[in-house]
């Protein structure tokens, strides 16, 4: 079965997020009243699993091993069978 | 003859420079290893070099981890065989788990081309022995280099010594002008639990010459030889 992962990689709360710090200035002078910004990114998987449990574990490999560093992000992820060609 | 292998992934760009450096360092040879026939049987010492593996695609080091190289280096450094990595390399040990932490983009944003200082904090290391608070003159050249990692670890490297070197200034204050990327406790480079593996942001291997205006990388690269026709491991444990 084929599936399609979604994969949101974001540096965690507690970790400094410079790139979101100077996109936060750059915002305020557009002259918004912009408090906080925080980057992070997608990553869009296709691959295949025998199931949908088989497709979860694997994802968890992707984001736990490589996709993401658990030392600094967190991730959060959705998973759909892939529509029919 | 000690004999040092030179790891290069793709996008390694320092292997070269390491392998001119240790040229200068008597009875010293080195063999630059492809990460994919990387097999360290017979080396008595690793460098991980600086560069951009991999093109540093999804984060500096990241997909170097799962390289057959890596797994070779989990293997020689278990036996406790020195490890050094700098710069890229470091980025590589520690995504790899072979260090704590990581490093981030650096505070300022951009990416940092200078000279630096940094003082030896321990020479529980095969490549700091005898360079006890040491104030060491040398490059960095890197936009991912500010060094993080949850506050508990960071407490455990400090009481354990395992801080290796600590951005300064020249006379070895550790001050925030004298930290060049935003790293904590200006930490610019440590050790593993056994003191083999030490990874730092710098690069020993650009100034190891008068000629490349400064010999201080010299001194942490020469230190290889010494640990290994001397007791080994006893030196640094």
């Amino acid at each position: 079965m084929r599936f399609v992962a979604t994969l949101h990689v974001r540096t965690k709360p507690e970790v400094r997020d410079p790139q979101g710090e100077a996109a936060l200035g750059a915002l305020r002078s557009l002259g918004l009243d912009v408090s906080k910004v925080r980057t992070g990114k997608e990553i869009v998987v296709t691959f295949e699993a025998v199931d949908a449990h088989a497709a979860e574990d694997a994802i968890r490999v992707m984001g736990n091993e490589l996709l993401a560093n658990p030392v600094i992000e967190d991730y959060e992820y959705d998973v759909k069978e892939a529509a029919a060609a | 003859m000690t004999r040092v292998a030179l790891l290069r992934y793709p996008g390694t760009w320092s292997e070269r420079d390491f392998a001119h450096a240790f040229s200068l360092v008597p009875d010293v040879e080195t063999q630059i290893l492809w990460h994919e026939e990387a097999d360290l049987r017979g080396f008595d010492a690793a460098i991980v070099p600086g560069g951009f593996s991999y093109g540093d695609y999804l984060r500096a080091g990241a997909i170097a981890k799962i390289s057959p190289a890596t797994k070779e280096l989990r293997r020689f450094a278990a036996e406790g065989k020195p490890v050094l990595g700098s710069c890229n390399g470091f980025q590589i040990l520690c995504e790899a788990g072979l260090l704590p932490g990581a490093l981030l983009r650096n505070a300022s944003l951009e990416y940092r081309c200078d000279w630096i200082h940094i003082r030896v904090e321990s020479d529980r290391t095969p490549w700091t022995a005898g360079l006890a608070s040491q104030v060491l003159r040398m490059p960095i050249g890197h936009g991912e280099g500010c060094y993080v990692a949850d506050p508990d670890t960071i407490a455990e490297l400090e009481e354990k010594g395992r801080v290796v070197f600590r951005y300064t200034d020249e006379r070895g204050a550790a001050t925030p002008e004298a930290n060049p990327n935003g790293s904590t406790a200006n930490i610019a480079g440590v050790a593993n639990a056994d003191g083999n593996v030490v990874g730092l942001m710098p690069h020993p291997e650009r100034c190891v010459e008068t000629l490349l205006g400064g010999t201080d990388g010299y001194r942490v690269l020469a230190n290889v030889g010494h640990a290994l026709a001397g007791t080994g491991r006893a030196l640094y444990r």
